[in-house]
């Protein structure tokens, strides 16, 4: 099959999904299970050999489609991969199966409904990432509201519908001043160019006054921050993670937190780089923070769910770190660090979700030495807590090591040149690591280890379906950590344009392009 | 003039005048000889298609020079509003059945609307204001389901009939600076340094204003759009407004805009949208609710005259048409209850997922585009309007008018949340579907989905 077709395909099948789920007959639940996963198999099997057909030397777009869309405006239906969201279109699809799989059993309410929110918010951030025109982009950005503020909302736990009108509000709040940044945005181009269009391509060749790009940068970065989520922006998260279902938290950690981080990587950053350039030590800061202020918060909670989720606020941090640090190996680790924390945290969140639907309470102190009552779960929660700490071999060390050794190398000239405060902000971020082992092996020790205590006596351990779920996203998380040369080598062309677009001055002297 | 114009280029007008003429025939015959539904609808369509047809074909013609004219793009405009009509009328079946008098009043109602859209003089577009909104006073109070009902006409025929006054006020300033009633000479009078032209323009602004409900002129709409019934709510928040802001379109043209008159236009729908968007947090009527919306998407509407003259038409054309189809669309789909009262009240909406899902997720869908929230229609309605602010170089206005928007996502969720997260009231009775309002409702979610898929086609129509 042709190749542009297939990705078309992969983008439209959760649509198609959904067409088949409505299609049944009411009162088949079962039936409603096996069509989603199916869709969801096919939907990843047909990603993987796009995947294998990424050709890793060539720069810019692979399998493109481009059409007319709105063509008054200049708007087209534009969609690729490339090496920015090759990795992360494998992650959505890797993950799809999984969510589906692991809700079998916790979801008896609306099946049909919540298997359609899944598909759709499936589709809207496989469409946000393939993207390759801003207005496209947009659509997609947006459309993962609503199924998202469903899934919570009607799936969720007691203070549910506080933390989905949190999430959205938030969320929506960012949105619309990138709205308006994105028409200036346009509306610039044309100015100075006289194109009218929303094509990325385009985009990055608008010269814009520092000031000007600022502004703009600041509306993009509220968007994408909220989304990350950075700190001091972060406080819709715990209470969506929490009030969430199991497949609710997975989706929002596993794929649409990495919306954020890759917006600023394709987008926020490479358009505007004289501003992330004056802003780099704000930038590094915030994520600095992130990494350290996630990580404490993660300490001292009581409540499962939170650990995780502020957990993410912390893993994230490197993510922004690598990214500032405009260092090859940061850029890297970045992209790697979103796809090792998706795995992770998907596999944490899926686990507390399998313990939850056997006890029904997440708060930790309710639990102890599951290690002698669920000998299998002990285990993988055991391989996931070290994968989360980043030990060798597994995915989260290649991730955070690279962040790190990238934002040494790039804080090291500068050193010399007489600034210490990014190689400060390199060694905080180190502390980070030791905090993330520290709140991981305590609440690990806590939960697996001591005397044994759960809510109920008789916990039955790990059936062959969550079994299956838990070593998949295993085997994926040592596959990554054992040989990352091979995603590494279809990043290393986008890793190096990103470089150079956010390293070459593109501003104009002010005033002149109005 | 020859009359084979005149036939010709009012086609649709005159389908509706049959219309008109029929129903009366119905109505003093003694025996019920035909559906007075089944008529209004079947002529309302047709002259929607003729008016849809004659644009297609490309026809033009000023059969009375200087005081009506036909364009392609007009017809265009005409066809959409009247199609837009015909949902209105599938919804009357619940309410008011085969009463004749409903129909008759909403058809000269109709034919007011649409002489507006080709008025080329004040006299035209005076007798259209006046023929559009004289038979809605009386269609607010024709179901009398409250006795807040008559207080509610009363207080809009009070407000309508100050809006023709300012308005005559502002035409007559007008023909006294400059001599004439042709429209073109407000265009004129808005670059004009003259007061007394300045003054008239205000006026009739400000009349525009009144008609459309924009704050502070906004109070008589939620009180009206309460005491009426669904399809006359429905006609007055879609057709009416539509017309309304057409008519303004085909005031103001492409003329350019003083930085007064910016100023004018901009402010107060800002405050319309922020103020709009607010109260509609408050309020337990969904009527109401629509109604504070509905002074809202007025604010986005006048908006569009901040950009440059040749956007201004497509930006309100294609505006009318998402944010009517989506709100007919939730009208259709709101349960069924004998009690109006209680049928009103949006805790009647709680769990009604669990009882039909077909309308649940249909008013979902409404309210989710009246929102603004891509990839649904009233996205690219509202990207239209502030891409042109924008592009007119009135950032600062486009930015408000954005976070103002935001507002109002609060209270369209709301409603979702009622649709699905909230359990069923054991009270609630059963939804019983009626196939006209089913009807109407898949008449609007064509275009619905039309349009959010191939906005561009759209736009490239207008």
């Amino acid at each position: 099959m042709d190749n542009a077709i297939m990705l078309n395909l992969v983008l439209y099948l959760p649509l198609l999904g959904i067409a088949m789920l409505a299609a049944l007959p009411a009162g088949h639940e079962d039936r409603v299970r096996s069509t989603s996963f199916g869709v969801m198999v096919a939907q990843l099997f047909l990603t993987v050999i796009l995947y294998l057909r990424f050709d890793p030397n060539v720069a810019g777009l692979q399998f493109e489609t481009r059409l007319p869309w709105i063509s008054d405006w200049g708007v087209y239906y534009q969609i690729g991969l490339d090496g920015y969201n090759v990795l992360l279109v494998l992650l959505t699809a890797f993950l799809g199966p999984l969510v589906v799989a692991g809700a079998f059993s916790a979801i008896t309410k609306d099946v049909k409904l919540f298997y359609a929110m899944v598909f759709l918010i499936q589709f809207a951030m496989l469409g946000t990432f393939v993207a390759q025109d801003l207005f496209l982009f947009y659509v997609f950005w947006e459309t993962m509201l609503i199924p998202m503020f469903l899934i919570i909302g009607i799936w969720g736990g007691e203070r549910r519908i506080y933390a989905t009108l949190k999430f959205v509000l938030y969320t929506a709040f960012g949105s619309i001043l990138m709205l308006a940044a994105v028409i200036y945005l346009v509306y610039s181009l044309k100015q100075t160019t006289g194109l009218t269009s929303f094509a990325f391509a385009d985009l990055y060749r608008v010269r814009l006054p520092v000031d000007v790009q600022s502004i703009l940068l600041f509306a993009f970065a509220l968007s994408f921050a909220i989304k990350v989520p950075m700190v001091p922006l972060h406080t819709w998260l715990p209470d969506a993670h929490v009030e969430a279902p199991t497949a609710g938290s997975v989706i929002l950690a596993g794929v649409l937190l990495k919306m954020g981080t890759y917006g600023f990587m394709k987008l926020g950053f490479p358009l505007f780089p004289d501003a992330t350039r004056a802003a780099t030590p704000l930038i590094m800061a915030l994520a600095v923070v992130s990494i350290v202020y996630g990580a404490c918060l993660a300490l001292v909670q009581t409540d499962i769910k939170k650990i995780i989720a502020y957990s993410s606020i912390s893993h994230l941090g490197y993510v922004m770190l690598g990214l500032a640090s405009l260092d090859l190996l940061g850029i890297q680790g970045a992209v790697i660090q979103m796809v090792s924390h998706g795995l992770t945290a998907a596999g944490l969140f899926l686990m507390v979700g399998m313990i939850y639907e056997r006890c029904h309470t997440r708060e930790l102190a309710a639990y102890g030495g599951l290690a002698k009552i669920m000998p299998v779960y002990s285990v993988f929660f055991a391989i996931l807590t070290l994968a989360s700490i980043g030990l060798p071999t597994t995915s989260g060390f290649t991730g955070e090591f690279l962040v790190l050794l990238g934002a040494f190398r790039g804080a090291w000239p500068i050193y010399q040149q007489g600034d210490a405060f990014p190689l400060a902000m390199s060694v905080i971020a180190v502390s980070g690591v030791v905090l993330g082992a520290l709140y991981m092996l305590w609440f690990a020790q806590r939960f697996l280890f001591g005397l044994a205590k759960a809510p109920h006596s008789d916990l039955t351990d790990l059936n062959l379906r969550e079994k299956t779920i838990l070593a998949t996203i295993v085997v994926a998380i040592f596959a990554l950590g054992l040989y990352p040369q091979e995603p590494l080598r279809k990043t290393e062309v986008a890793a190096k344009q990103y470089q150079q677009l956010v390293g070459t001055s593109r501003t104009t002297v002010a005033g002149s392009a109005r | 003039m020859s009359w084979q114009a005149a036939l010709i280029a009012m086609l649709p007008e005159h389908l509706l005048l049959a219309g008109i003429v029929l129903l009366t025939l119905i109505e003093i015959a003694p025996r019920r000889w035909a559906s007075p539904l089944a008529v209004s609808a079947v002529l309302v369509a047709a002259a929607a298609l003729a008016a849809a047809l004659m644009s297609l074909a490309g026809y033009a013609a000023a059969p009375f020079a200087g005081h009506f004219s036909v364009t392609p793009t007009t017809l265009l405009a005409k066809a959409i509003v009247l199609a837009l009509t015909v949902p209105v009328v599938l919804l009357a079946r619940d309410d008011f059945g085969d009463d004749g008098q409903f129909y008759l009043l909403l058809l000269s109602s109709l034919y007011g609307v649409s002489l507006l859209l080709s008025a080329d003089s004040f006299l035209t577009l005076f007798l259209g204001l006046e023929l559009m909104s004289l038979p809605v006073y009386a269609l607010v109070l024709l179901a009398f389901r409250r006795p807040e009902s008559a207080e509610a006409a009363l207080k809009y025929l009070i407000l309508g009939g100050t809006a023709t006054a300012t308005f005559l006020m502002g035409a007559s300033l007008l023909f006294g600076s400059s001599g004439t009633l042709a429209l073109s000479t407000f265009a004129k009078a808005l670059s004009a340094n003259d007061v007394l032209a300045q003054a008239a323009v205000v006026l009739i602004i400000l009349s525009f204003f009144l008609k459309a409900a924009v704050v502070p002129f906004h109070t008589w709409a939620p009180d009206a759009y309460e005491a009426a019934s669904i399809p006359v709510t429905a006609y007055m928040a879609v057709v009416i407004k539509a017309g309304v802001l057409l008519a303004a379109v085909r005031l103001v043209g492409q003329a350019p805009l003083s930085s007064t008159m910016v100023d004018l236009l901009a402010i107060l729908p800002l405050i319309s949208i922020v103020w709009g968007n607010l109260t509609a947090m408050r309020q337990s009527s969904f009527r109401r609710m629509i109604a504070y919306s509905s002074i809202a998407h007025a604010g986005y509407l006048y908006y569009a005259f901040l950009g440059a003259g040749d956007t201004r038409f497509t930006a309100v054309v294609f505006y009318v048409l998402a944010y009517g189809v989506m709100n007919l669309l939730a009208f259709a789909s709101l349960p069924r209850s004998a009690d109006d009262n209680a049928r009103d009240h949006l805790d009647h909406l709680r769990g009604l997922y669990q009882r039909d899902p077909f309308a649940a997720l249909m008013i979902g869908m409404a309210m989710l585009s009246l929102a603004g929230i891509p990839p649904l229609p009233g996205f690219v309605a509202k990207f239209l309007i502030f891409k042109n602010v924008i592009a007119a170089g009135y950032t600062l206005y486009a930015v408000l008018g954005l976070v103002g928007s935001y507002l109002g996502i609060y209270f369209y969720l709301r409603v979702i949340q009622y649709l699905f997260m909230s359990t069923r009231e054991p009270t609630a009775e059963a939804v019983i579907t009626q196939r006209a309002a089913l009807g109407a409702g898949v008449l609007c979610l064509i275009p619905a989905v039309v349009l959010s898929v191939f906005p561009g086609w759209v736009i490239g129509l207008l």
